[in-house]
Formats: structure tokens, sequence, C-alpha cells
């Protein structure tokens, strides 16, 4: 968490899954919200699956990707397949502030986790649901994954290089879920201030198709009002109204990436890399920077005011903590967590509890938010409620 | 589904947007994308435009039907919808005394740019403030930046494209508008620690820390195997395919290839050498040329309907203009109508959220003559 704690005394029921859901809320975690995620041996966040990297007993609770996103949160164990289960969540979402959730459209509603219900059961909770395509129209029930989301937010058509087909960001990086908890997290905050002033919660549809199309929204205002712009242009790392600007291939096979504003950055450049003979720019800097190194290149470019990098990769932000900034920390074990995307009066995000372990804090949950007894709480350990050890291998 | 009647959930909450005269475009178009969120969560948002003018006014793409030059670049309205433009005086003594009338009145927020001639002035108010910066606090500031090298330092152009050739941008200006969203949430969280009674610390935002974040896997991976994960191009797993009238993005969960042979219906999917995912890994390019002729045989449309049926998480690659009137983004009124005052509807996307249903409808900026016109309700 930070020193900063805006979010203290918010609790938070949380019911997001890899990165677009569990994210938001480790982010509301990190601003001193009390976050409790919610799971079960029948349904695990599928992060403890793909990050998994052996098979033996616990293997649930090793996966790095899942370590990565759900560190500042508690964890409690309980099946909504079960109706005691959904039961007891509907009594925690009484003391709840916040309930994230970015199932499959249906799922909630299948569990009885309705809108309606949740507000009956408390009319100040404020409910973020991020979806594919957002909870209402035709196309709701679609599936997506974040390169899906590349091609249909519209993204991967203005992305490729020149003539090429539509690129999108891939597997590696899946971009347009990277971005969704950056804005759903303020979204929620307003949404939780609103609720503090009114006494009235909110539902917060959230689509993430919408957001990765709010991202090219000048592309869309332009294609509404310029025929000439129906169709999409993919012009590589070229940049409309910047005069140069792409990578070039350097000596020993590394990239420098390199922006010439306007002419007078051109000359410049120029100047910099020792005249240009009638070939042109991109010639004469295409020969200069397979003369030398990455970096060197970007050293030279740069000592004449030019923006310039070496293309890095992520070996760089491990090597460099100065680079990484506050973007990665070592948690329990040395383990690697992401970090905040921004800082409090300098000060990076401090890991207080590393990410759960499957049901680690059913007990406490049970005990000290819902009130419950020992002799309840065996009978839901009895019936199977409360497991904590994944159904499936 | 989208109304202007009714408060918003920002409204009544005022907030300074200050432009510094020399930031660079990549600072300016983060910093001006938080504040059109919160313009259009219904904050009273006044923008402190430099007396030489906004350079976004001139950057494309341009609206060919708006006459006014001022106002004919697409992304100059984007990404100031619903703000108060104020123009400062010339001069540093008169941008100064301005600035410090403007902080001392009933401002509930701060959004300005590194490198502020007036950042002491900045740092001496005591209201949430978010600081847009290039580079991680402690990193020689003076580097020049581009949103490209932005990209370049981040990691995400290494990326993105095909191993055999150069690493590729994404297009469109993600790396300052991942900034701009970070900056909301961060203000966000500035105004509900002052609401709480907190003391609010000043919040700064590094682009290169936001691409950095984003781009997380790439770190995690390297953590992990000793290598960075890099462009995979036609190697992939997930590609983007011709369909017979466009593009679609070819892409599965790691327990779906039976379904997408299902889909596909060639026998040659079931050779041996495809069994496992991590056979399948490695012989990509083999796959995907089988694949490809049934996709060029059918529209992306087809295609998409085809396999959302069997829950592949396929879509087509819709360009802008396709987003203007498909069957969800007409359902949910995601594309909003904007008189921009010049006798010319303007289409662009609302925020992407519906808040108990609601749309909350973005207006054109208005420009305002002076303080009093800043502040009117």
């Amino acid at each position: 968490m930070t020193a900063f704690r805006p979010m203290s005394g918010v609790r938070v029921l949380d019911f997001g899954l890899l990165t677009a859901g569990a994210n938001t809320s480790a982010m509301l975690a990190d601003l001193g919200a009390d976050v409790i995620k919610i799971e079960s041996g029948a349904y695990m966040d599928p992060f403890r699956a793909v990050g998994a990297r052996d098979t033996a007993p616990g293997w649930w609770n090793r996966s790095p990707q899942y370590h990565f996103t759900n560190r500042n949160k508690r964890g409690a164990a309980l099946n909504l397949k079960h109706a005691e289960g959904r039961r007891l969540v509907l009594e925690l979402a009484k003391s709840c502030d916040v309930l994230v959730e970015n199932f499959r459209r249906g799922v909630l509603e299948r569990f009885g986790l309705t809108w309606e219900a949740l507000k009956a059961a408390n009319p100040r909770i404020v409910v973020a649901s991020i979806s594919s395509q957002g909870d209402t129209g035709p196309w709701r029930l679609h599936a997506s994954y974040g390169s899906t989301l590349d091609a249909t937010g519209g993204l991967a058509s203005l992305t490729g290089y020149a003539g090429g087909a539509p690129t999108i960001s891939g597997m590696d990086v899946n971009y347009p879920d990277q971005v969704v908890s950056l804005i759903a997290t303020g979204l929620v905050i307003a949404a939780v201030m609103d609720a503090r002033r009114t006494g009235k919660g909110a539902l917060l549809d959230i689509s993430q198709r919408e957001i990765a199309s709010f991202l090219i929204g000048e592309e869309i205002m332009a294609a509404a009002a310029d025929p000439a712009r129906r169709q999409p242009r993919r012009t590589g790392n070229a940049q409309e109204g910047v005069l140069f600007q792409d990578c070039l291939k350097c000596a020993g096979g590394k990239w420098v990436a390199v922006t010439l504003a306007d002419t007078d950055a051109a000359g410049r450049c120029a100047t910099a890399i020792g005249g240009v003979p009638h070939t042109g720019l991109r010639a004469a800097l295409t020969a200069w920077c397979a003369n030398r190194s990455a970096d060197d290149a970007a050293k030279i470019l740069v000592a004449a005011s030019l923006p310039a990098s070496r293309v890095m990769d992520g070996m760089d932000p491990l090597r460099d903590p100065g680079l990484a900034g506050g973007t990665l920390l070592r948690g329990d074990g040395g383990k690697l967590v992401k970090g905040m995307p921004y800082a409090f009066d300098g000060a990076g995000l401090a890991i207080e509890r590393a990410a759960p372990d499957l049901g680690e804090h059913t007990l406490e949950i049970l005990r000290d938010v819902l009130k419950l007894d020992e002799a309840e709480i065996a009978r839901l350990d009895g019936l199977g409620v409360t497991s904590a050890t994944p159904d499936t291998p | 589904m989208t109304d202007e009647a009714g408060p918003r959930p920002l409204t009544g909450t005022t907030i300074l947007e200050i432009d510094n005269p020399d930031a660079g475009p990549h600072l300016r178009l983060a910093k001006a994308l938080a504040g059109k969120i919160v313009a259009d969560l219904g904050a009273t948002v006044i923008k402190l435009e430099a007396a030489a003018g906004d350079p976004v006014r001139a950057m494309p793409p341009f609206l060919p039907a708006v006459a006014d030059t001022a106002r004919r670049s697409a992304l100059f309205q984007f990404l100031n919808t619903g703000k108060r433009i104020l123009k400062m005086p010339a001069g540093a003594t008169a941008r100064r005394d301005a600035l410090t009338t403007l902080l001392g009145a009933s401002i509930d927020g701060v959004l300005w740019e590194e490198g502020d001639d007036d950042a002491s002035a900045i740092a001496a108010a005591t209201m949430p403030r978010v600081e847009i910066g290039g580079w991680p606090e402690g990193m020689t500031k003076s580097t020049p930046l581009s949103e490209f090298t932005v990209m370049a330092v981040g990691g995400l152009l290494d990326i993105v494209g095909d191993p055999e050739r150069e690493p590729l941008r994404l297009g469109g200006h993600q790396a300052s508008y991942a900034a701009g969203l970070a900056a909301f949430t961060a203000l966000m969280a500035g105004l509900a620690g002052r609401r709480a009674g907190l003391a609010t610390p000043p919040a700064r935002i590094s682009l290169v820390e936001v691409m950095l974040w984003v781009n997380w896997k790439a770190a995690a991976g390297a953590f992990a195997d000793g290598r960075s994960p890099t462009r995979e191009g036609g190697r992939s797993e997930f590609q983007v395919v011709a369909c017979r009238d466009g593009h679609i993005a070819l892409v599965y969960g790691v327990t779906q290839f039976d379904a997408v042979k299902a889909l596909v219906g060639d026998p040659r999917l079931d050779d041996p050498r495809f069994a496992t995912r991590p056979q399948r890994r490695s012989c990509g390019e083999a796959i995907y040329d089988i694949l490809r002729p049934w996709f060029a045989a059918r529209t992306r449309m087809e295609v998409y309907e085809l396999a959302q049926g069997k829950g592949i998480p396929m879509g087509p690659a819709f360009s802008p203009f396709d987003l203007l009137d498909d069957p969800q983004t007409l359902a949910r009124d995601f594309i909003a109508a904007m008189d921009d005052g010049q006798g010319g509807g303007l289409r662009l996307p609302r925020l992407p959220v519906l808040w108990n249903g609601r749309g909350f409808a973005p207006v054109a900026a208005r420009d305002v003559a002076d303080l009093a016109g800043a502040f009117a309700p």
C-alpha cells in the first residue's frame, strides 16, 4: 500500500480475474482499501493455472502471474455454485462498498448476484462490471482476449507496416487488457465518492472494447467527418504530422528508435551524423546507424536534443532499477510484483500482504466480518462451501 | 441511453489544467486526456492555454468541414471536450500572477506538466496535484522524449511486429493516452483523500513508467526465463488473417484448438505434430498455412459469427469508420453526436462506461474570456 490511503475504510468484494479485473481491485488495495478476493476450489482466478510452473500440491498458489496482480488483498474461498456460498456472498456485500467483477456475462446472474439483488442488499454498493463488450447489446455474450480487442476496438487497423495487414499487440502484451484497470480504478473511486455523498451506489458497466476504441477517439471522429479517412491508414512507424520517425538497425543487430519532429530537428540530425548526401536523410541515417551500436547512436542523437533510444526489452528494467522506477518491486520471497503507475510524494508501493493463497483468509472473514460461530463455520466446511482445493487437477 | 440532463458524478468539482508552454506533445496529450475524462464526468475543468496557443490545435487528424483553423483538429476537439479554455497572458510575470490568482480560488485539483516555469507556485498549493512527466523520477529528465521513444524505452516496440522486420509502434497515441488514464486515476485518488480529510501528497506520472507497467509481461517473462519475450510475427499463436472482405484476429484459448479444428474442418489439422500446445507453438507457420484458405473463402462477419458461436474469441479488425455503426456500438449509443458550434455536427466516442445505464455525452470545449467566465456556473 502507499502511505497515502484515500481508500482506507473502503471494503471491496473482489471477483476480478486475470489482469483487467484483478488489477483494478489491486490498485484499490494499494490505495488502502480492504480487498477480499473471492474464489473457490470450484473456480479459481485463471492466472493461478495459466502461470503454474509445477504440479506438486499447492501449485495453484505459486503462479508468478497471479502474484504479480494480487498483492495487498485478502482471499476467501466461497463456492458460488453452492446455495450457501451465494447466500454468504450476499451477506458480505452488505458490508462492502465496492464489488469488482469481470466474469463472462451471465455468470453473476446465474448465481443470483444481479445488480438488483446487490442493490437491495446494500443501496450504497458500487458494482464495477467489467466485460468484453459491455453488459447490454447484441454482442454482450461475445468472448474476447486482449488481442481480440486490438482488432474489434479498431487499434489493429491503425497498427501495421505500410501496405501490410492490421496488426495486434499480441499475446505477450494484450495491450487492451492492460489499460482497463488504469481507467476503471478511477471510475470506481469517483463512484465511491458519489456514493458517500448521496448514499446511493452505482452500476458501472465498463466495456473493454469501448475502452480500446476510446483510446483512438480522434481517429473515429475524423473517420466520421472526412470521407478520405474511411479507409484506415497503416504507416509503420511514421506518424502523421511528424517529419520522420522509424527504427533503424544498428551494428550488433539492435534497433534505435528516432523521432524527427520537423525540419529543424532534421537539420540537427544531419549535423549530428556528419551531413546528409543527396541520397536523403533516411539513407544517410540508415548507413550511419549500421556503423555503430544502438546505444552509441542514441547517445549522439540525444546530444543533439533529438528523441532517440535503443529499443529496449523486458531485460532492461531488470538490469536498471532507475529505469524500472516504481513499476517493479520484489515481494514475498523475492518474487517480482507489478508496482504502481503513479507515485504520491515520490513514494512507490509497499507490499504489506503477499497475494493470498486460495482460501487463506476464509476463517477470519467468516468469523470477523460475517460474525459466524465455530459450529456454523464447521457446517459450511462439511458442505464443501469453503473448500480451497481445486476440483480438477 | 446517452443524455445531457442531471448532475454527473463530478459535478461541483473544479479542476485546473495548466499547459506548460515548453512541454512536448507527449506530455500535453496525456494531461489533456485526464482532463477530458474528468470534464466528461461533470467536473468544471479550466484549461489554461499558453498565450502562443496549444500546438495540439495544429495536430492531425483534421476535420475538413470546420472552417476555424483553431478548431479543425479532431485530436484537439476529442481531448478537450467539456472544458473551458482560458488563454493565459503573455509574459512570465503576468502568467505567474494569473496562475497564483487561479490557484488561490476554490480549486479542487490540478493537472500540470513537468518543467513548468511556475512549478514553485504549483508546489506551494495544497489541493491534489498530478504532475505529468516523461522519465521516472531520478532519471535524467533532460533527455528528450517523444511518444515513439517512450514506447522504445518501455519495451512495447520490441514486442509488436515481425521478428525479421523493424519493431512496430501501436497506432494512435497510446504512450500518452495510457499515461493519461493513470493520471485520471491518480487525480481521483487525490480527490477522495481530500474529501476524507487527508493531507493530499502531490502525485507524479511518468510516461516511461506507465509504458513499462503496461508491458509488465515482458519483465515477468524475462525474470522467469532469463530472456525477454519478443515479437513473434508469423510464428505467433495469435495472428491476423485475411478474409474475403477484410481481416480477423485469430485468437483462441489454450484448450480451444479442437474447437478451431471443428470450425475449419480440415483433416490436416489432426496431424500429430499439432497435438500439444508446445508442439503447436513450434510450428505456428505450418498451422497457419492450413488455416488461411478457409478464412480467405469467407467474409469476416461470417467467420466472426461462426467462431463466437463456438465460444472462440476471434474478432474482425474493425476500422474507426466501421465502429460508427456496428450493432453493438449502436445499441449502447457509444458514438455520440456533438455540436462543435461551427454548424457542423461531429461524432465521437463517449466515455467507456455506462453509469446506471447512462452514458455521458461529450460537449465541445468553449473559450472563456476571463476568470469570471471560467468559474461561472
